[in-house]
């Protein structure tokens, strides 16, 4: 089949999508978007986090036809020019090491703060239970969002 | 304080992984993996795959890629798939479907029958310990059982027999994956009889030299790139199946292969952490000096053994002042999947063990378990001449206590419907570095170039050689540029055993002075901006009396490029002199519920004596991750393998890693004593001693929380119930 979405605020399409893809491969392979990651395609992670009309979603697990007609916007379109003040933060305050959970971390903590400017360490740590971060140990990450909370 | 210098590719998606490049034309491979633990395959039905949609080409046992096993003096051999019809654990990739698009192989793999001879499988360590076998050499080329005996003493069992006090407990530890964010992956692209392979790997000039040898094919003809590598831990060491089957299906079809790993395949088709079981008999006279250790170990391996957790080896042959040791490694061969290095090998799973018992003993003692720590604390290595180059482990201690508030512990046991305890061990990890070469380049604007072949699977390497590179030349960080994960760049090496930021500033160390000569040397020849004149460097000019020019400056004037140089360095002569170590004090509290019995670390303190710390934040980061590795392995993870041999828990859902709201706060502190005499630079390598410990730190607050010994990681529920 064919899908039409908007992605980063582009149209887009893509051809001969099988019924039973997921959105997060046709944006990595289809649409040539690979920042979203695929760890563990069951919806456990958080590394293929990204937004379906402003709503953040699992891309592994919403099948790409789902997005006919609809708005996505990845880590690649996070951002305008240069950095948002979340990818800002989390680069200042080292809350990256291999990078991969980063995407998703980033995607997240933008919706978090988008809800809620000012959340507390234990909201942070909430909201942010989703994402699966093998390397750091999560305090740097919570750096980065507090900073990113303060500087917004 | 410079910036991680990936942070912002890594932060704005641009930074492109294994999995992240789809060259034009690229097809997709899908492993199929076996559903029993032992037997032979005696019948591969794949009629059905060959005509669903897409699907290019099917390869199986009776009709495989040819790859021949890799040899390599590092690793080893590296297994390569579908050679053969064994099948030797649940899980083994036995087939390869190759189609148009990742689903249609996927879906078509689906459709692959296989027949099999089933056979018995073994699966349970505990089932394999009575007839177990003696385990290969150590990393030291030590026998597994060995003896280090005062004058006079006749037996281990003499000497703890005549202990004051004595501890005779068993322990144990689960399997564990690496479970690294990034599956294992590749991209196999031929052109003109070369392969070009993305793949996330630990060393990219290794993962190019088993590609060449499993595919014969000349060295120069492989080029292997890992820029960016999503988390290795041990896991990416030796070349995947998908870098196998990827590179050998993209040859037969002439079209670029992607291959991965579902998650569910990496707890099977890499590696694991082995399974140990770890008994420790302490002898102690009344004041809590050691007179007798002995460390038995037993570690579960590969039906045809190979890797084994070298836990006895790692821990009590070195960390302790006693007169008699006597440690023992065995192995029990298993139907289970593969074993590797993983984070501390050894010392992670053999500190639990070790560490516990350590605490059994204060316990027994009535003693402060710091105490009886800095009490025993060794000068070198049981029945070994050379003295730790640079120890302060005594300081981590004291500091650590300190600030950890070590003394109060006795005061507060209950809040609320919390019980709380503290704990403490000891971490140590060796200081290793391997041999490694490194590029520096000068170039006419400037800037410089530090590059290796060497992988930053997220530690922070790109970072450090950027510093070392400045250091070296006395020039800002921000004018040197790195380039790693190129397999032809100069050997790295692996990055691995905590080794990389050592081996690559030791090289460093070699090669910069070896191209300022070079620039030199055109500054001063013919045609060069000072020839015939005395000059000397500094800060990236060059001065003549009177003169002086940039480093770009001197190669514009002499219509150069570049200057370059390639340094090396490995390991040598203070092997002979000194023992290497580094040295580590965990302390943590713990909550367990009173009524659930639920258990939450609720503060942990490390302090470290790694040696020089180069990035303050990287190198906290990677700390505090290992830290949380301890937390894991004591709390949350562990691979249970059913008695068919099929994992229990063999995925994101139910193989449980941390999450955010696990972790509360973590203070890291280092003493930071620079070990030249281990290397140049002075850094120690920080990625793994940070989880040694920490589990017996925890099981220990736990002890000391409920009055109830937990010897079995992970801790769960049902351990606590009273
Ligand atoms: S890849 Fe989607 S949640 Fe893990
Ligand atoms: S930075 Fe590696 S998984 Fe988070």
């Amino acid at each position: 089949m064919r899908i039409e979405l908007t992605v980063n605020g582009v149209a887009r399409e893509a051809d001969d999508v099988w019924e039973g893809e997921s959105l997060l491969y046709a944006l990595r392979e289809r649409l040539g978007l690979p920042g979203s990651k695929n760890a563990c395609e069951q919806g456990e992670c958080g590394s293929c986090t990204v937004y379906l009309d402003g709503a953040p979603v699992c891309a592994c697990l919403v099948a790409a036809g789902q997005a006919q007609g609809r708005e996505v916007t990845t880590v690649e379109g996070l951002a305008g020019d240069g950095l948002d003040p979340v990818q800002q933060a989390f680069v200042e305050k080292g809350a990256v090491q291999c990078g991969f959970c980063t995407p998703g971390f980033l995607m997240s903590t933008k919706d978090l703060l988008d809800r809620d400017p000012a959340p507390s360490d234990p909201e942070i740590r909430e909201a942010l239970a989703g994402n699966l971060c093998r390397c750091t140990g999560y305090e740097k990450i919570l750096d980065a969002v507090r900073t990113a909370a303060a500087n917004r | 304080m410079t910036m991680r210098t990936d942070a912002p590719l890594k932060t704005s998606g641009a930074a492109r992984y294994g999995l992240d490049v789809t060259p034009p034309g690229t097809v997709y491979g899908y492993v199929v993996t076996s559903t029993i633990a032992h037997g032979e395959i005696t019948a591969m039905d794949v009629a059905a795959v060959r005509a669903a949609p897409g699907v290019l080409a099917v390869y199986t046992p009776f009709d495989p890629l040819p790859l021949r096993t890799p040899m390599s003096p590092l690793l080893g051999e590296t297994w390569v798939p579908l050679q053969d019809t064994e099948v030797t654990y649940y899980g083994q990739p036995v087939g390869f479907v190759v189609a148009e698009t990742f689903e249609q192989a996927r879906d078509a793999a689906l459709l692959v029958e296989v027949t099999y001879d089933r056979r018995p499988a073994r699966t349970s360590l505990h089932a394999g310990l009575a007839d177990a076998l003696d385990a290969p050499p150590s990393l030291h080329g030590e026998p597994p059982t060995l003896q280090v005996l005062a004058d006079g003493v006749e037996s281990i069992e003499d000497a703890l027999a005549a202990s004051a006090v004595r501890v005779d407990a068993t322990y144990e530890t689960a399997t564990q994956n690496h479970a690294a964010m990034e599956p294992h992956s590749a991209v196999a692209v031929w052109e003109d009889g070369r392969l070009t392979l993305y793949s996330g790997t630990q060393g990219s000039d290794l993962q190019a030299a088993q590609l060449a040898q499993a595919l014969d094919v000349e060295p120069a003809r492989v080029r292997a790139l890992n820029p960016f590598v999503g988390g290795a831990f041990g896991g990416k060491g030796h070349a995947g199946v998908s870098a196998f089957l990827g590179a050998a299906a993209a040859r037969d079809l002439g079209r670029p292969v992607k291959a991965a790993l579902t998650r569910e395949q990496v707890f099977t088709a890499t590696a694991t952490r082995p399974a140990t079981v770890q008994r420790l008999r302490i002898g102690a006279d009344a004041d809590g000096r050691l007179t007798a250790l002995a460390h038995d170990s037993w570690s579960s391996t590969t039906a045809t053994p190979s890797f084994v957790e070298p836990t006895s080896h790692g821990t009590s042959r070195e960390w302790y002042t006693t007169p008699n040791l006597a440690i023992t490694q065995k192995m029990v061969p298993l139907h289970v999947p593969p074993t590797t290095f993983m984070r501390a090998p050894g010392e992670a799973p053999g500190s639990f063990a070790l560490e516990s018992a350590m605490d059994e003993l204060a316990v027994a003692l009535g003693m402060d378990p710091v105490e009886l720590r800095l009490r025993n604390s060794s000068i070198a290595p049981p029945g070994r001449d050379l003295q730790w180059s640079s120890k302060h482990l005594d300081e981590c201690f004291t500091l650590g206590a300190q600030r950890f508030g070590w003394a109060q512990r006795h005061r507060r046991r209950v809040d609320r419907d919390w019980l709380v305890g503290y704990g403490t061990a000891t971490a140590m990890f060796p200081a290793l570095r391997f041999p490694c070469a490194v590029r520096i380049t000068l170039r006419p604007d400037d800037t410089a170039e530090v590059a290796t072949s060497g992988a930053d699977p997220g530690t922070g390497l790109r970072t450090v050689l950027s510093l070392f590179g400045a250091e070296a030349l006395a020039i800002p960080p921000e004018r040197v540029e790195a380039a790693l994960g190129d397999s032809t760049l100069p050997p790295g090496g692996m990055s691995g055993g905590s080794t990389a930021t050592a081996s690559v500033g030791s090289a460093i160390a070699v090669g910069a002075p070896a191209v300022i000569d070079a620039l030199v040397a055109v500054a001063t020849g013919p045609g060069g901006l000072f020839e015939g004149r005395e000059v000397a460097y500094a800060d990236g000019r060059v001065f003549a009396e009177g003169d002086s020019a940039t480093f770009g400056e001197v190669l514009r004037a002499a219509g150069r490029d570049e200057v370059t140089a390639i340094g090396t360095s490995a390991p040598g002569e203070e092997m002979t002199k000194h023992s290497f170590s580094s040295f580590g004090a965990q302390f943590c509290e713990v909550r367990v519920h009173r009524w659930t019995r639920e258990v939450r670390m609720s503060r942990m303190l490390g302090v470290f004596d790694a040696g020089r710390i180069v990035h303050e934040q990287a190198a906290r980061s990677q700390i505090m991750g290992g830290m949380i590795w301890g937390v894991s392995a004591a709390l949350h993870e562990g691979l249970e393998i059913e008695e068919s041999g099929r994992p229990a828990n063999g995925d994101f859902a139910s193989y449980l890693i941390p999450v955010n709201a696990d972790i509360p706060t973590v203070d890291v502190e280092f003493v930071r004593y620079p070990d030249t005499l281990h290397n140049p630079v002075g850094a120690r390598g920080l990625g793994e001693i940070s989880v040694v410990g920490v589990a017996a730190a925890i099981a220990n607050a736990v002890y000391d929380a409920t009055g109830i010994r937990v010897r079995r990681i992970p801790i769960v529920l049902e351990d606590l119930l009273e």
